[in-house]
């Protein structure tokens, strides 16, 4: 057995934590004595359908439900690797990456009373993580069996060598335990606790008002000593984005997170007083901008035109103006952010239009008469004004260069289906998170041979051998050093050949009232469990 | 008194006439003041109006003219707006005067049928109609069309009711000519004219409808319209009021012009039978 520590990810959040930090204010925790109980509000602008964070591993899905299902271990400013413990105590790798053991933690309750015991962690793992789950799926593809050599011991066994490094950095995002007791029986995707949650989280989920609120309350069995403080969190839901910042402002609500302000209106209620603009707290979840590409396009297919539409972006405008700075131009399919295995040394495309130019004549697409080369369509993902927005814009840019793109505004399933399923697009704007390694959710961008319909992944019919096989290596490499050195070839590949074009990578910004304490303690906290949470009277 | 000067005699008249003259030129000299795409970026994002001169209204979030973007708005409106008015007034037209025309079994089914578009609120009818066949300006037309042409049906039914009983259609009729010959040529002619006086109220209603569903993101998104630099201008109403504000003038001036019009034309039929 060998434990690994040669990877610290306390520097790696150290230094990610400085992107942003411009706006932010970060509260100084004060030696102040948490008082117990009180409601929590915060505004919510979706309302997912399926609310099992281990079927659907997504932000929207967390943040509500986080409170509720507990994973594995949670990220962390200070732990150990970048983790602190949840459910599971300790983990340990065995040196031939064919396994994985962890203690489990003891004395801990469902919110229905029953044990939680290494059995709810061997079922959630191989039926659900595993066949279910969008990002399991990858990760866990090799998870043979769990043995559970007692009630507080859990053993993933792999059927081929699987990096610890990257089963570790899975741990937040991938592992929510669900009660086995409550799924064993019947379909899965048809449970009822996937619209009402049960866990073993501080929070209990209480009810969901469709339109109007969800409210989770306070877990008096938490296994946490003295934890929650909080009696209940209700989130209400404000589709309107214009309207959390009123909603603030007039003590509604006491927090908005994930951007649910609009940017714009940042500076102006940074302002006001009691109220705080937060950047830190999403060092975990960098959302990258991305142009995704139908390769099946003839002139998309040219690398000559992907190089051409890569020059024709001017990054530091839609940094300082779509993103009104609030963001970071993009060197890569890897974030900037990221210590472990971001590099600098890949191509570069830097603004220059008359290159575009150039590049477009030589592939062989002259301007016509009316100044076009060709004419496609672009669909920029409707999740988020930023994305809507560098649509219009990649319009006029590519406008510039000759390209006269059509924008296809879609609703979010409409979009989905177009781009993922139906393939219906030349261009695509796309919103894709990085995810703390590039296996759990970045190589699945480039890699062939995903099925249709999977989101935020290769749909652009894009095949290169040589990165799925540095893919394939890098899978089943068990050495942190030689898995990062093959990510790094991964990011070179991807940045000469072009399967996608980065052009920013943000985090969200938290506007809370300053009697919410406790705020962005960890690089996931809007979708951690908010135990040690609490609203001064 | 030529009927145009009676009409400009009204005040409504010509207050309406002014608005709706400028709003014209306004779309008409569009390509000539703004060539470039109006969606282009001109200058730097969110400069307010007044500042420089080379762009008086301000600039978006983008960066893009305000200005240009209410003359070629005021394109997409114009354009819009007469299309869904000529396509529901030729609909309503052609299906009144079968309906009245024909009587019996044809004027029940199309009359239910009128009656059970009129049941559906227009708004919701083309919001549905948009958010199915996706939003291009084609679409936002006909989805206006859909739900305006039911007005022009029923008053062309009424008319043809009380024409079709004339003599001159009975003597057609004795002259052997084919019934759809004679809806057409000899009725539908002498019906329209009440019909056309519905023409204010459904170009100032569609529009409304198209403002609001390029609001809602329903419109096409290759063509600026005042609708869509609303609901762009709404994100940033604390900080950029002005971005809201500006195609929400143009938006009421234009609709009130329309209406002044419409209330004017009336004002003068009026005046004309009372002098008749």
């Amino acid at each position: 057995m060998m434990l690994d520590f040669r990877i610290s990810r306390r520097g790696v959040l150290a230094g990610s934590a400085v992107l942003l930090a411009s706006t932010a204010l970060p509260r100084i925790a004060e030696a102040q004595e948490p008082k117990k109980g009180g409601r929590l509000i915060v505004a919510a602008d979706s309302e997912p359908r399926n609310l099992n964070p281990a079927i659907v591993a997504s932000n929207g899905v967390f943040f509500i439900s986080s409170k509720v299902v507990e994973p594995l271990a949670e990220a962390s400013f200070d732990g150990k690797d970048g983790l602190a413990p949840r459910l599971a105590t300790s983990w340990e790798g065995s040196a031939d990456g064919l396994s994985v053991t962890f203690k489990l933690r003891e004395g801990v309750t469902w919110h229905d009373g029953k044990p939680f015991t290494s059995a709810d962690v061997a079922f959630s793992a191989l039926q659900i993580w595993k066949p279910l789950q969008n990002l399991g799926r990858v990760v866990f593809k090799d998870l043979e069996a769990v043995d559970t050599p007692d009630e507080h011991t859990a053993v993933f066994k792999f059927s081929k060598p699987t990096p610890f490094q990257l089963i570790r950095n899975a741990l937040p995002p991938l592992t929510a335990v669900v009660p086995k007791h409550l799924y064993e029986t019947g379909d899965i995707a048809e449970n009822p606790a996937n619209n009402a949650p049960v866990g073993t989280g501080p929070f209990k989920f209480a009810e969901h008002k469709a339109g109007e609120y969800y409210r989770l309350e306070k877990n008096a069995s938490y296994w946490g000593k003295d934890l929650p403080h909080l009696d209940e969190i209700v989130y209400r839901v404000l589709p309107d984005r214009a309207a959390a910042a009123g909603a603030l402002e007039a003590e509604e609500i006491h927090l908005a997170a994930f951007s649910a302000v609009p940017l714009a209106d940042l500076e102006r209620i940074s302002k006001v007083p009691g109220i705080s603009v937060i950047s830190k707290g999403y060092e975990a979840l960098t959302y990258q901008l991305v142009v995704e590409i139908n390769h099946r396009r003839k002139e998309l297919a040219d690398l000559k035109v992907r190089q051409a539409i890569a020059h024709a972006i001017d990054k530091e405008f839609v940094v300082k103006t779509v993103f009104l700075g609030y963001a970071t131009p993009s060197t890569g399919i890897v974030p900037v952010n990221d210590k472990q295995f971001y590099t600098t040394d890949v191509p570069q495309y830097a603004f220059d239009v008359a290159k575009a130019n150039a590049l477009l004549d030589e592939a062989g697409y002259p301007r016509a008469d009316n100044g076009t080369r060709f004419a496609l369509k672009l669909l920029p993902a409707p999740y988020f004004n930023e994305t809507k927005q560098f649509g219009s814009y990649l319009r006029q840019a590519l406008a510039e260069i000759g390209i006269d793109a059509e924008l296809v505004n879609n609703d979010a399933a409409a979009h989905q289906k177009a781009v993922y399923t139906d393939h219906a697009f030349d261009l695509a704007v796309g919103p894709p998170v990085f995810r703390g390694d590039p296996a759990i959710s970045t190589t699945i961008l480039v890699q062939s041979g995903i099925p249709d319909g999977v989101p935020f992944s290769n749909q652009g019919g894009y095949r290169n051998d040589e990165l799925d096989g540095i893919i394939a290596k890098a899978a089943e490499t068990l050495d942190p050093d030689a898995r990062i050195a093959l990510y790094r070839d991964f990011q070179e590949k991807v940045a000469e050949d072009l399967p996608l074009i980065n052009v920013a990578e943000w985090g969200f910004i938290t506007v809370a009232r300053d009697t919410v304490k406790n705020v962005s303690n960890n690089p996931r906290w809007a979708v951690s469990n908010w135990a040690d949470t609490w609203v001064e009277a | 008194m030529t009927i145009i000067h009676r009409f400009l005699k009204t005040p409504e008249g010509l207050a309406g006439a002014l608005l709706l003259a400028a709003f014209v030129l306004v779309a008409l000299a569009a390509p000539f003041f703004f060539p470039r795409d109006p969606l282009s970026i001109a200058g730097p994002a969110l400069l307010r109006p007044f500042q420089d001169w080379s762009l008086p209204l301000g600039t978006d979030r983008l960066g893009r003219d305000v200005l240009a973007g209410i003359f070629h708005g005021a394109r997409t409106s114009l354009a819009v707006s007469l299309a869904a008015a000529a396509a529901s007034i030729a609909v309503g037209a052609i299906v009144g005067t079968l309906a009245g025309f024909g009587g019996g079994w044809t004027d029940e089914v199309l009359m239910r049928i009128t009656d059970a578009f009129q049941t559906v609120p227009g708004f919701l009818l083309a919001l549905a109609f948009v958010s199915v066949v996706g939003p291009s300006l084609g679409v936002v037309v006909a989805a206006i069309a859909l739900s305006a042409w039911t007005g022009p049906a029923r008053i062309a039914r009424a008319e043809v009711l009380s024409i079709r009983e004339r003599d001159y259609v009975a003597s057609a009729r004795v002259a052997g000519m084919h019934p759809l010959e004679i809806a057409f040529r000899e009725v539908l002619p002498n019906a329209l004219p009440p019909v056309l006086a519905l023409a204010s109220v459904i170009v100032a209603q569609a529009i409304l409808v198209e403002a609001a569903l390029s609001f809602l993101g329903l419109g096409d998104p290759n063509r600026v319209t005042w609708g869509g630099m609303i609901a762009e201008g709404r994100t940033v109403l604390r900080s950029a009021p002005f971005l809201s504000i500006v195609p929400g003038i143009a938006l009421v001036l234009t609709v009130l012009g329309v209406y002044l019009a419409g209330e004017g034309a009336v004002e003068t039929a009026a005046k004309r039978r009372s002098l008749a």
